[in-house]
């Protein structure tokens, strides 16, 4: 089978989740090509097209390129043009615009699939008719910037992808839910494949004897949904209670004014680290050296480091953010707390410091065994194989 | 005595604009640079010499100056031209920085008012080529929060601080701050801003609260700082507690994704309006209609909405921030609460609304009385002609 993915950038080596899934699937006899949006030659190993540029900036060059690719497009694969025009002005959209849309969609246009895939739902914007035009069949994955913020600001966006997807990837129940009140049919075919951990490359932190000096850490982008408001104003409750701890953030983003003034007000700087953006070992190796992991967000697709601290045997507190609720197992694998709620956080925070070390450790060995079984990345692979399997034997 | 107000922008902000407006009434000649934007209507008191931003007009008027600059003092021209031209901005960059510059060297102010601290590090030959004296007005985020994030602009601060001949500064608690930078604690003057008096001769409408649903309004731009999402979280508990409420925020700007975010939940939505920008009167017409106004900010200066609430008689609750205390005294004339803290904000709003119509208007009338001994015109225009005349002397 072969199968185009169609992602912004070609996924650096840390971003386990798309790499796994191309492996996993090259694995098992298929084909995957990538269809990206910027021109990257940094991985060998992929079979990467990348999109024709779009750049406002110089109308000639641009005006040229796009007469050439229209034409190539055209002598290469003149019924699918054709059919995409076709597609694209019953849909309502001037020849101009049909033209561009070609543009945009020659690089795949001229491939033969089976099945063109789009990483994230925002890729298929644009490209609601390329499946259809080349006889493919379209499936589209759903992570959580997709559903959750980007219809915020654009209501109404995915109706053409709606009506042209024939199988949804979701990384959580929840997301799926969320696409129906935007419009999603509740009858289209869907498949829940979270994401995984190998856990062999990942050792148990060690669990201290005493963690009254916890060292506490959140990993992720510095921006408004993490709320990592909440986080700090809980760590301002801890530091009035005299304890000790230190709390890092890994991750840079546009919200670090706003994040440093917040600790500077609350005279915490001290005890809090914006440590920046870090790579996936050196992630890794601060997870060995950490007590207590904490996840705020106001929302969340499923969250990987908080399946990362889970794998590490870290004590996880999260938000009760839908996606996050899915990831942990309040009580059992970490904790799910009331969201924007700094001071359920502390208390929280105040509970585990207290537990006896082998409360703690059944907890580690819990989230650590969960991930084992439920998260691995064999599973993740069967489920990928699976999931464009089924989608094409339906079809025959 | 010649004051420049320096802000770049022709006209300049709300506040600015009042202060040009004050000083030029109480016969101080103001002088304004920079790129004038829109014809406005001045006193006789006040000269517009903006500069032309590019074209013939720029070239010739960087002739016009230059040439009455050269009979003035040939020196401080080719020195100020060496200056301009040694940086590496390019040719019509350049030009552009010496026609901004010659006008100032031309009419020589007694006083160069600078508004902007963030703008010291732009152009730092003003304080090696002009002969006058140097003032610089402290406000919210550029002193507050700004440098806090950038090294490199506290830096600046404190290399051209000491070159300051004197401070305005908006609160005393941006003044505090301004001394972690370098800023003499002598020079700082603190000068509060001003409630039109229009506002403060209106009557106040004293009146019982509205049946059982509290209207709450908050007012201000939307930024992170105004802490809008704090408040909905308040909204949020209120409705969990079956408090009846209507909450509107009047805002300008684009809608934040983090406030569509919040504002997604349909419980919550039913019970918020959010109207755009709108004219002054318009404002004050809708505060009127409120019970009371919240200011849930991290960061201020001093907020003149709560300013012009207490003047026109509506109860504010606002967050002890930045100089709001200067302003706010809590359970006497308004309600101070602590920053970032919802239940609190939550718990604050239903006590107000339970207040008697007596301890209310006493709330009321301590208010109005706070702004007219704190915050009338006069007292800034007062403010800043001793300002300027301890700079003068100094």
């Amino acid at each position: 089978m072969k199968i185009g993915l169609v992602l912004p950038d070609v996924p650096q080596y840390s971003e386990t989740f798309f790499n796994y899934k191309i492996k996993g699937l090259t694995a098992s006899g298929n084909e995957v090509m990538l269809f990206t949006g910027k021109k990257n030659t940094s991985r060998k190993d992929l079979n990467v097209i990348s999109a024709y540029p779009v750049s406002s900036s110089d109308v000639i060059t641009q005006s040229l390129m796009f007469l050439y690719v229209i034409l190539k497009t055209l002598l290469k694969s003149p019924k699918r043009m054709k059919k995409l025009l076709n597609l694209e002005s019953k849909d309502g959209k001037s020849f101009p615009e049909c033209l561009k849309s070609v543009y945009i969609n020659s690089h795949i246009l001229n491939e033969d699939l089976d099945v063109l895939h789009f990483g994230f739902t925002t890729m298929a914007l644009k490209r609601e008719n390329t499946a259809s035009a080349m006889n493919a069949k379209m499936s589209i994955s759903f992570r959580g910037y997709d559903i959750n913020i980007y219809p915020l600001k654009n209501p109404g966006c995915y109706r053409k992808v709606w009506e042209n997807t024939d199988k949804v990837h979701t990384i959580s129940d929840y997301l799926r839910v969320k696409a129906i009140t935007e419009g999603l049919p509740e009858k289209t075919p869907f498949m829940k494949i979270t994401p995984a951990i190998d856990i062999k490359n990942i050792c148990q932190a060690n669990i201290r004897e005493n963690i009254a000096e916890p060292r506490i850490l959140t990993v992720g982008r510095l921006n408004w949904i993490k709320n990592y408001e909440t986080s700090i104003s809980a760590m301002k409750l801890l530091a009035d209670k005299g304890i000790k701890f230190t709390y890092e953030i890994i991750g840079e983003g546009n919200e670090l004014e706003r994040l440093k003034f917040a600790v500077y007000q609350l005279g915490l700087e001290e005890r809090i680290i914006f440590a920046g953006k870090k790579d996936h070992d050196e992630v890794k190796d601060k997870m060995q050296n950490t007590d207590i992991y904490i996840q705020p967000s106001y929302e969340e697709g499923f969250c990987v480091s908080v399946l990362e601290a889970q794998a590490s045997g870290l004590m996880c507190i999260v938000s009760d953010a839908e996606g996050l609720r899915e990831n942990v197992i309040d009580g059992e694998t970490g904790w799910v707390v009331p969201g924007r709620n700094f001071r359920a956080f502390q208390e929280k925070i105040c509970e585990v410091i207290e537990m006896k070390a082998s409360d703690r450790k059944k907890i580690s060995d819990n989230a650590r065994a969960r991930v084992e079984r439920e998260f691995n990345i064999e599973d993740q692979n069967n489920k990928f194989r699976e999931f464009f399997e089924t989608m094409l034997n339906r079809a025959n | 005595m010649k004051v420049a107000v320096f802000s770049g922008n022709i006209p300049s902000t709300t506040f600015i604009e009042n202060l040009i407006r004050n000083l030029s009434s109480s016969g101080v000649k103001v002088l304004l640079f920079g790129k004038k934007f829109r014809e406005v209507k001045y006193n006789e008191n006040v000269e517009v010499l903006d500069t032309p931003d590019s074209g013939f007009s720029l070239l010739f008027f960087l002739a016009k100056e230059s040439v009455k600059l050269i009979f003035r003092d040939t020196r401080l021209y080719f020195r100020s031209a060496g200056i301009i031209f040694k940086s590496d901005r390019g040719l019509k960059n350049n030009l552009r920085e010496l026609g901004a510059l010659l006008p100032i060297l031309n009419n020589q102010p007694d006083i160069f008012h600078i508004q902007w601290a963030k703008t010291l590090q732009r152009n730092p030959y003003l304080f090696e080529l002009l002969k006058c004296r140097f003032a610089l007005s402290l406000r919210g985020a550029h002193i507050n929060y700004s440098p806090i994030n950038d090294p490199a602009l506290a830096e600046s601060y404190r290399k051209y601080f000491p070159a300051i001949d004197g401070f305005h500064a908006v609160s005393e608690a941006i003044a505090k701050e301004a001394v972690k930078y370098g800023a003499d604690i002598k020079k700082i003057n603190v000068i509060y801003s001003s409630v039109s008096e229009k506002i403060l001769k209106n009557e106040i409408a004293f009146k019982k609260n509205h049946g059982e649903e509290i209207r709450i309004i908050s007012i201000g731009r939307f930024h992170w700082k105004k802490g809008y999402h704090y408040a909905l979280d308040a909204m949020k508990i209120l409705i969990g507690k079956k408090i009846k409420f209507r909450y509107t925020i009047v805002a300008q700007g684009e809608i934040p994704e983090e406030i569509l975010f919040i504002l997604n939940d349909p419980d919550l939505k039913k019970h918020i309006e959010l109207k755009s920008g709108m004219d002054h009167e318009k404002l004050m017409s809708e505060m009127r209609s409120s019970d009371m106004l919240i200011l849930p900010s991290v960061e201020e200066g001093i907020a003149n909405v709560v300013l012009e609430a207490m003047a026109a008689g509506i109860p504010v609750i606002s967050t002890d921030c930045g100089g709001m205390k200067e302003a706010v005294s809590d359970g006497e004339n308004g309600i101070l609460i602590k920053v970032r803290d919802p239940e609190l904000l939550a718990e604050k709003i239903s006590e107000l609304s339970h207040y008697s119509y007596e301890s209310k208007s006493e709330m009321i009338l301590n208010a109005r009385k706070t702004i007219a001994e704190k915050f009338s015109e006069q007292n800034q225009k007062d403010g800043f002609i001793n300002f300027y005349n301890s700079i003068l002397k100094y």
